[in-house]
């Protein structure tokens, strides 16, 4: 049953789209063009009415000022120049945090929302065309005096009556049929008088119990017409039915096809009529162009719930699999060839429900024009945003925290990579900058790239000012990655003045480490004079992932299969120590420096002997290669991932645990800090520099 | 005396939460068969294949506002007579007039109450029983 919560819950849902079609529209209001402004409108008013069916008052007065500038920009009273669009992306702003409070049930009133309402209504004055024809109406919602279209039809006029004979199969009631249902629906459409037909009733002795002799006249009156009253007894048990009033008697039978001239079986009523109708199309596009599909909105927590539970379920298959293993040969390889096709499924599954929670990246790539269009404004520079594969879908949990780093990497971007337009004129390019954001499915990742076309970046101010602030040190020689690399560095910033726009106290090493968060890598190309592309990769999901299991000692580990490059057992002589390591692999003639996961973690392995241990070289994007040395590796498994930061914070090197077929719990191993916690351990340079003193050492 | 339990409602409105909204307020005076549309042009073939007694649409809605659905409605060979209702926006008196010369049977001003429905859907198709 739909409840008044229920329904504000799509009321808030649909706002949120709602904001996002308006900001994404306000961008382009600029433009003039008529189609936009008119979908800005929309959005506002369905908001504003929204609210005031759900009695948001605050919502109302605030969205209806901004309903009425638009309004009159919609009339051409009022020009969408820059500045009453800038208004108009405040009042946005201030719409969606009143929508926000409104939703959480907080007070709406404030100084800002007070200020930008009499901005707009300063901008509505100032038209001269004035708030007339719509504020005039408050206590005119009456209009007596126009004449509205009398209704032609005879619907309603009178109601008609209809005799109805029926008279159930003798075998109804064996076959479970129920000739008072069909009574029943009678009565609802209309009033009904019932008569019962004794005719076919045989003398006493004859009489069989569990037959139905007898059949059923019905008058009934009712606004019905007659094809409805025939599609509500259509699919009741009936042998015949029969509308004597006809001059050609018809009659149908439930257990024929319906005759080419019926009604076909309309959809039960407080169905939706069309599915493609719906509104629902939430991540479709509301183009004409748009493929119709039918959808339904599903409450997170109830995905969420499935989530969890196909995470049991492949816990419990592992429990299943280990136990298997137990068994004698002959019972085994039956088992295991079920509990393959059980993995399969569950994998489907697990599939199936990620592509639930997965949403397109629209809703983050749509804030994107705003802002490289107010960025453009503030510097004087001359930008284009392109967006490519925003069909993209990613899990719900991502998009929510892609946001800031993306928003950051392209006022980076734009603020250091973008020149201004006469130095790219005279460096013999386009005036117009352009800022392509991109994604793309790519081995079971999401790769996002910003790239763009200015300057590159920098590598001897870099350097210098790395040097400067101690993040590199003086004499390492450090390769072209790796000063690019410097930039993520903490506390690292290259403007000579902290700019409006890139400066606000988060650097991009901030970025990294949200990606970091998320499982993801960071990687960054430049080229001078060229420009630079960020390149993201992160998981298409949070909740469950390939892991590598591997020993330590006692303890069992997962590395995720996405930090691994290979595995290998390394000859003695491939290993060269080094002060101040535990040694490094000579790999292809590239020194890796080993860390032994055992001591690392202070678990106690036996496995000192390299040669009896397994090295697994990781990757990961600031430091370079790892060769982790592991006892021994126990294969390949799907994990669930648990949380443990909210019960036992930040451990270095864990980035979270996961329960295993035997019901112990394992940690799951965060390749980057790990080799973070290494060069803690073993080198007195730390973080991003530490890879170029290897490779400087192995030179 | 149209039965409000046999009336068969067709509501548009590219608000899911406005189109349930004003099925609660339907089923609270005993209408059961509603039927709704997240768009004119979806409403329309609804409409031409479906017996109804009444189409309550939302004037602002994109590709077909409720204006050109009611246009499209009497031009329609079928359902050229079924009564409409427009709901339209605070005091919007213009519009009114317009709904009014295009064969609007009524109007109604969004928010509105289950009680000023009923009243307007009497208006239009005679006392509910």
């Amino acid at each position: 049953m739909t409840t008044i919560d229920d329904l504000r819950t799509t009321f808030f849902d649909e706002c949120d789209e709602l904001l996002v079609d308006l900001e994404s529209n306000l961008a382009r209001m600029e433009e003039g063009d008529a189609d936009v402004i008119n979908a800005v409108f929309r959005a506002v008013h369905s908001i504003k009415g929204g609210a005031g069916i759900f009695g948001y008052d605050g919502l109302v007065a605030f969205s209806h000022s901004f309903e009425t500038v638009l309004d009159l920009m919609r009339q051409g009273a009022l020009e969408s120049s820059s500045a009453a669009v800038a208004t108009l992306l405040t009042a946005s702003d201030m719409l969606s945090d009143l929508v926000s409070s409104a939703r959480s049930g907080a007070a709406t009133e404030s100084e800002g929302r007070a200020q930008c309402q009499t901005a707009l209504e300063r901008l509505a004055a100032g038209s001269g065309a004035g708030d007339a024809p719509h504020t005039s109406g408050s206590g005119a919602e009456s209009f007596d005096d126009i004449a509205f279209t009398p209704v032609q039809s005879d619907h309603f006029e009178s109601t008609e009556r209809h005799t109805i004979i029926f008279r159930p199969a003798e075998h109804a009631f064996q076959e479970g049929r129920d000739p008072l249902e069909a009574l029943r629906a009678l009565g609802q459409i209309g009033e009904v008088e019932i008569a019962a037909d004794l005719d076919g009733l045989p003398a006493l002795p004859d009489l069989v119990v569990d037959q139905l002799h007898i059949g059923w006249r019905v008058v009934l009156e009712t606004a019905a017409a007659r094809d409805e009253v025939e599609r509500v007894l259509e699919g009741l048990p009936f042998a015949s039915i029969a509308f004597p009033d006809e001059p050609l008697p018809s009659s149908f039978s439930v257990d024929d096809k319906p005759e080419p001239g019926d009604p076909a079986p309309g959809p039960a009523p407080t169905e939706p009529p069309a599915k493609a109708g719906e509104d629902e199309r939430a991540n479709e596009p509301r183009g004409r162009d748009a493929t119709q599909r039918s959808t339904a909105r599903i409450d997170l927590e109830k995905i969420d719930r499935v989530v969890n539970i196909v995470g049991e379920l492949v816990i419990a298959q592992a429990m299943l699999g280990q136990i298997a293993q137990g068994l004698p040969d002959e019972s085994r390889g039956q088992i295991a060839q079920v509990l393959d096709e059980v993995l399969h499924h569950t994998r489907e599954l697990k599939d199936s429900v990620m592509a639930m929670r997965a949403q397109p990246l629209r809703t983050v790539f749509q804030k994107m024009p705003r802002l490289v269009r107010e960025l453009s404004l503030k510097t004087g520079k001359k930008v284009r945003l392109e967006t490519v594969g925003e069909g993209t879908e990613v899990d719900r949990t991502i998009i929510e925290r892609l946001s800031d780093p993306l928003t950051h990497i392209i006022r980076n971007s734009i603020d250091h990579g973008i020149e201004s337009p006469e130095a790219r004129i005279a460096a013999g390019k386009d005036g117009e900058g352009v800022v392509t954001l991109s994604a793309i499915h790519r081995g079971g990742r999401i790769v996002i790239e910003v790239r763009d076309d200015g300057r590159g970046i920098d590598r001897d101010k870099v350097l210098a000012r790395a040097r400067e602030r101690g993040l590199a040190p003086a004499n390492a020689a450090l390769s072209e990655e790796e000063v690019n690399n410097l930039i993520f560095a903490p506390g690292f910033s290259t403007a000579a003045t902290v700019s409006d726009i890139s400066g606000r106290g988060v650097g991009m090493d901030v970025v990294r480490s949200n990606i970091q968060d998320l499982g993801g890598r960071i990687a960054l190309h430049s080229q001078p004079g060229a420009g630079m592309t960020i390149q993201l990769a992160l998981p298409l999901t949070l909740a469950v992932m390939d892991g590598m299991m591997v020993r330590a000692g006692e303890d069992v580990y997962v590395l995720p299969i996405s930090a691994i490059v290979e595995c290998l057992r390394p000859q003695r002589s491939d290993v060269h120590a080094l002060i101040g390591t535990r040694g490094m692999l000579r790999l292809r003639g590239e020194l890796v420096p080993l860390v032994y996961l055992g001591e690392l973690l202070s678990a106690a392995s036996e496995a000192r002997e390299l040669s009896q241990g397994v090295v697994i070289i990781t990757e990961s994007s600031q430091s370079g290669r790892l060769g982790l040395v592991v006892d021994d590796l126990l294969g390949h498994q799907q994990v669930v991932i648990k949380n443990i930061e909210d019960s036992y914070g930040v451990i270095p090197g864990i980035a979270a645990a996961t329960i295993l077929g035997d019901g112990k719990v394992a940690f799951i191993l965060d390749a980057d800090k790990l080799a973070d916690l290494a060069a803690a351990g073993f080198s007195p340079v730390r973080g991003a520099a530490s890879a170029g003193v290897f490779s400087a050492l192995s030179h | 005396m149209p039965y409000a339990g046999a009336l068969k409602v067709l509501i548009v409105d590219d608000q899911n939460s406005v189109r349930q909204m004003t099925r609660l307020s339907l089923e609270e005076f005993g209408v059961r068969n509603v039927y709704d549309s997240g768009d004119g042009a979806s409403a329309l073939k609804f409409a031409g294949s479906q017996p109804l007694d009444l189409i309550i649409s939302d004037y602002n809605m994109p590709e077909m506002d409720g204006l050109a659905l009611l246009r499209a409605v009497r031009a329609h060979p079928v359902v050229r007579r079924l009564p409409f209702i427009l709901l339209t926006g605070r005091g919007d008196k213009e519009l009114v007039i317009k709904a009014a010369q295009a064969g609007a049977n009524n109007y109604l001003v969004k928010p509105f109450t289950a009680a000023a429905l009923r009243e307007k859907i009497e208006q239009v198709v005679g006392k509910l029983q």
